[in-house]
């Protein structure tokens, strides 16, 4: 069974195809992954430059970046659902748009990123409060999480750019 | 109409996707800085009493990304048809209607009665009703605004 049968497997289920024929339920889809990463990438973002020390320096990085993390999975998960909502909808089309296999492609080194800098920075927010000044490590996770997000929302939007070679 | 063959959002193929995502990363920005000092006053994210500071020190980084919205979003109209494709178009009124709401109030009542000291200890409702009706404003604005492309006129 290939990757390709299974995404139009997909696409051909009930639900999937109720979503694509729809008028409204998949723009409400879309604007609720929209509206996720207004909510992620914001609290993302926060995060980030609380690290690297261009904004709300004088509030703890444990209080943003440590106590905005549980958020921050809401919000993830909030957009990974649609999205994949979104991605069963057309699920063929996406399989072979380039766009959409960067995307995944980064949003896994996202993952990665987030394995990898969890015991070195993020699960130590308070212990990074107590440095006086702060671990090359947590600068550099900040700043590929940075670029990997951009990065990822470039991706999404060019994914509706792509135009199927099959479509007239 | 010399101006408008020369329209380079029309001539140039990557130039409106990159304002789109421009916009994209603009209001992630900026609802996103809104967000969190909202959060904040919900009870989630940093602890209440470094609201008022927080909606402060945030402050420039929302306006860095409103600034981008209403930069990119006016290019983005002109490039797509402008008045014509827009003005009648229900999506596109809803979000201009919540957008105007949700910076007026953002900038008045809002970051009022999120910087008082009724927010800090959590003891006043007021602040906590502000916070709920402007994440609600701007989740409307992102919806009306992605509405645009599946409303017509």
């Amino acid at each position: 069974m290939s990757l390709l049968s299974i995404c139009q497997w997909l696409q051909n289920t009930d639900w999937a195809t109720a979503i694509r024929q729809s008028s409204y339920v998949y723009p409400v889809i879309l604007a609720s992954h929209l509206t996720g990463i207004a909510l992620f990438g914001g609290l993302l973002l926060v995060s980030d430059l609380r690290l690297l020390g261009f904004a709300l320096t004088k509030i703890p990085i444990s209080e943003v970046t440590g106590r905005l993390r549980p958020w921050k999975r809401v919000g993830l998960i909030w957009m990974i659902i649609f999205g994949f909502l979104l991605f069963s909808a057309k699920a063929a089309g996406y399989y072979i748009n380039p766009y959409f296999d960067t995307k995944v492609i980064l949003l896994l080194l996202a993952g990665v990123h987030a394995l990898v800098f969890r015991r070195s920075v993020y699960n130590r927010t308070a212990e990074l409060d107590e440095m006086a000044e702060l671990p090359n490590q947590a600068r550099v996770a900040a700043w590929i999480s940075l670029a990997l997000w951009l990065t990822i929302i470039v991706m999404g939007r060019m994914i509706g750019y792509y135009e199927l070679p099959n479509e007239p | 109409m010399m101006i408008l063959a020369a329209n380079p959002l029309e001539d140039v193929d990557w130039l409106f996707p990159l304002m789109e995502c421009l916009h994209i990363a603009g209001f992630a920005l900026s609802i996103g800085t809104i967000a969190v000092v909202d959060f904040c006053v919900l009870g989630a994210g940093p602890r209440r009493q470094y609201a008022a500071q927080i909606s402060r020190s945030l402050g420039p980084w929302t306006l860095v990304g409103l600034v981008d919205m209403l930069f990119t979003g006016p290019l983005l109209y002109l490039g797509n048809g402008g008045a014509v494709q827009y003005n009648r178009n229900p999506g596109f009124q809803f979000k201009m209607l919540c957008l105007v709401l949700a910076i007026i109030y953002h900038y008045t009542l809002h970051n009022r009665l999120i910087r008082s000291e009724g927010a800090v200890d959590g003891s006043a409702v007021a602040p906590r009703i502000a916070a709920s009706v402007s994440l609600m404003l701007w989740c409307c604005v992102v919806f009306g605004g992605l509405f645009i492309a599946f409303t017509e006129a």
